[in-house]
């Protein structure tokens, strides 16, 4: 008996200190800390966007298979971030410059959350049974990373600063502020019905992909190095 | 009279409307062989698209039927962003039936809708609309120049495989990101182990098999796009290189093996005497007239017998007589001792099984004294059987003679202590309640050297041991002979001041005491021996018996 309470303590003792020893990241830069560096939190981000991307392009193939069998009939469906200006070939994204592709990528991030939120809560709570649990759940995880990745980039965009990479000129950007109050209206506030949930899956695959390359070629052009 | 003319005229009308039938089937006929030949086009099918590098992108399509005319084929599209409708930039770079759209028309994440018009002289045939978007359409090229390479180290030589991204993709700016996927093949087997190298454009193979010849492909996919073809097969032939060192190493185990396996052989050709010499053989235990394997085959009456009979029993002596009487008990070796000087190096050493009292031993002493060593000395050699392992063991206890007084009971107790297991050979019992207070008669060794043929006589001797630790005492007039037989004599006067007779012992610790009218010669009684030592406590805690005509316990 007494030895079971000796080897408790002592796995207690060790993994207290395995805790303790290693370096927690700061999110407040107290002294002491260990920090990621800039091309570790760029890894992070590109790889949560690339994660992202692949869930919703899974969630919106789902949705066409079950749904929508003969997609080409379907109609034009129009995104309610259309009204982000956002570069759609190489040499307009590299001209940007990293503040404006940082900005850009802010903005898509933000102006998902809400909807994505949306679309959660009407996949779970769907009368028809058209979603199952393994769907809904995707869109909930689709959400969480949305407003993860956000957080992350700012942190990105602060680092970058610190670091004199980034100019000054990327602000911090409230949500409200970067879609315009009209493109709401696209999404009734209650009830979305099956055509709205494929409009926001469809708009949603796309916006992902893009925040994931403009990521991409932030990085490349800011840390030119391995993986470019 | 006119009939006649009717009748040819008729004749004749017939044969031209013939004709005229005829002649209009000829015309329809030629109609409708002329209208097959040539008809609007059939409709044409948009196949796929495809994108490269994620800066342009090509369609194909597969044209209907032409209708027999020359038939055009133009694709016209439209886009998210753009209004109106545009036609195809490039009809030719990509071969026929396609349309290439270079980078100033390719435009990602955004919607294209592309119908090909055909149209021949005779009319149009609209295929499909097709959707897509440049971003699902991706599918690179093959990776290029796939290098392989055997790398030779010292423990063990790996193959490194090298390629290089395919020309046209972009990955330095980070606008497409290429993940690569090798897969490799023995010569002999025809089953690919496929491996996923990430973004690296390399990799390496551990643990090949020299001699062999490996076959690698590679290809590569875009972001979430497809995979594109596989490479050429691309082989090379590990060297057979031979290992010196590996050589040297087998030499040297097959050199020192045979000595080895000589010595081993020897080892075991000689088993015996290592095992004389490793493992000396233990000597076993004996008691001296006993066969050992006798009583191992269980024949436990008769060895029991024999054990017990080989003893010799001390007798009982008036205990205050004998208070004063200093014991010292010695241990005989295995068999009669000899010679003296035998005898007086255990003068010290005193083994002592419990169960036996030192009258027995005294008595062992005196009938052996013709035997023993120790002639007109106090020094006395019991005869102890050496089958108890206990006695030559630890349990040695030097007892001092004021301790002897205190051993346990009487004859009463050997003969416990032999019920208590039907094999005489286990004395451990015996030693354990040596503590117990008891007395010990005492018989004057001087006396038991004069009196050899004069033997107390108040106990039984054990004759028979049954099954169930029943020893039989019988009282009998024993002649003192050479195996150590005792005469009991009683001393009459003095029992029946004293002691008494013990009848029997029951099982509940009760003596049977038998009364006192008795002859020397001629009673026989009985005793049945108790299996406990319990019985010997408590007979002991009350040191002797009062004899005072009274009945029997019962």
């Amino acid at each position: 008996m007494l030895l079971i309470w000796c080897a408790v303590l002592i796995l207690a003792c060790l993994e207290l200190s395995t805790r303790v020893g290693t370096a927690p990241i700061c999110s407040y830069g107290q002294a002491g800390c260990h920090t990621p560096s800039l091309a570790d939190i760029f890894d992070r981000v590109i790889q949560q966007s690339s994660r992202m991307h692949g869930i919703s392009s899974d969630l919106h193939s789902e949705f066409e298979q079950y749904f929508f069998p003969s997609k080409n009939l379907i109609g034009k469906p129009k995104c309610h971030t259309h009204g982000i200006v956002t570069p759609a070939d190489k040499e307009n994204a590299q001209r940007l410059g990293r503040e404006q592709l940082t900005e850009v990528i802010l903005r898509l991030l933000g102006a998902w959350g809400d909807p994505l939120l949306q679309l959660y809560r009407s996949m779970s709570q769907d009368q028809n049974q058209d979603f199952n649990h393994y769907s809904s759940n995707k869109a909930l995880e689709i959400s969480d990373m949305v407003h993860e990745l956000r957080d992350g980039v700012a942190k990105m965009a602060e680092k970058m600063k610190l670091s004199g990479v980034l100019g000054n000129t990327v602000g911090y950007i409230s949500p409200e502020g970067l879609v315009p109050s009209s493109s709401f209206s696209f999404y009734k506030h209650g009830e979305l019905n099956s055509m709205d949930h494929h409009d926001l899956l469809y708009c949603f695959r796309r916006d992902s992909n893009k925040i994931k390359n403009y990521l991409q070629i932030l990085k490349c052009t800011t840390l030119p190095g391995l993986d470019c | 009279m006119s009939l006649p003319f009717l009748r040819t005229h008729c004749g004749t009308v017939g044969a031209r409307m013939w004709r005229d039938l005829g002649l209009a089937v000829l015309v329809l006929l030629s109609a409708a062989v002329e209208s097959n030949s040539t008809s609007p086009p059939g409709k044409p099918v948009l196949l796929s698209c495809r994108s490269p590098e994620k800066e342009t992108f090509t369609c194909w399509w597969e044209p209907g039927s032409d209708g027999g005319l020359p038939t055009t084929y133009r694709l016209y599209y439209e886009r998210e962003r753009l209004e109106g409708v545009h036609e195809c930039p490039d009809y030719w770079s990509a071969g026929s039936n396609s349309c290439f759209f270079n980078k100033t028309h390719t435009l990602i994440w955004v919607d294209y809708y592309l119908t090909v018009v055909a149209s021949n002289a005779l009319g149009n045939a609209t295929s499909d609309i097709f959707k897509m978007d440049v971003m699902e359409i991706m599918k690179p090229n093959v990776p290029e120049n796939v290098t392989l390479l055997v790398v030779e180290t010292e423990d063990s030589p790996y193959l490194h495989i090298r390629w290089e991204h395919p020309r046209n993709t972009d990955t330095e700016s980070g606008w497409v990101t290429i993940k690569y996927e090798l897969r490799i093949k023995q010569e002999k087997n025809n089953k690919w182990k496929e491996y996923m190298s990430g973004t690296q454009s390399h990799f390496s193979l551990y643990s090949i098999a020299p001699g062999g010849v490996y076959t690698v492909q590679v290809r590569c996919k875009l972001d979430h796009g497809s995979w594109s073809e596989w490479t050429n097969s691309t082989n090379v032939k590990v060297p057979n290189y031979v290992q010196n060192e590996r050589s040297f190493w087998i030499l040297v185990a097959t050199l020192s093996a045979i000595p080895f396996m000589a010595a081993m052989c020897i080892l075991i050709v000689k088993r015996e005497n290592v095992k004389q010499c490793v493992l000396p053989p233990v000597p076993g235990p004996k008691i001296r007239g006993v066969d050992f394997h006798l009583l191992m085959s269980g024949q436990s009456e008769d060895s029991t017998n024999a054990l017990i009979i080989n003893q010799n029993f001390p007798l009982i002596v008036g205990w205050k007589d004998q208070m004063e009487e200093y014991l010292i008990v010695t241990e005989n070796d295995i068999g009669p001792p000899s010679d003296a000087s035998h005898c007086q190096k255990r003068k010290k050493s005193l083994i002592i099984p419990a169960g036996f009292c030192s009258d027995w031993e005294i008595q062992c002493k005196s009938t052996h004294i013709q035997n023993d060593c120790a002639g007109g000395t106090k020094n006395e050699t019991g005869n102890f059987p050496k089958n108890n392992k206990s006695l030559s063991g630890e349990s040695l206890s030097y007892m001092e003679p004021s301790k002897l007084q205190k051993q346990q009971c009487l004859g009463q107790n050997f003969v416990n202590t032999e019920a208590t297991d039907p094999s005489p050979l286990n004395y451990d019992n015996a030693v354990k309640p040596f503590t117990n207070s008891g007395y010990v008669d005492i018989r004057k060794h001087v006396e038991n050297t004069q009196e050899v043929n004069v033997k107390q006589v108040d106990y039984s001797r054990v004759e028979d041991v049954n099954g169930d630790n029943v020893f039989i005492l019988n009282n009998k007039n024993l002649a003192f002979n050479s195996s150590g037989y005792m005469d009991f004599q009683r001393q009459e006067e003095k029992l029946s001041e004293d002691y008494s007779r013990v009848k029997e012992v029951g099982s509940n610790n009760v003596v049977v005491l038998q009364i006192q009218d008795m002859s020397a010669d001629t009673k026989n009684p009985h005793a049945t021996g108790a299996h406990k030592m319990g019985v010997c406590t408590e007979l002991i805690n009350s040191e002797y018996i009062d004899t005072i005509p009274a009945p029997p316990l019962m």
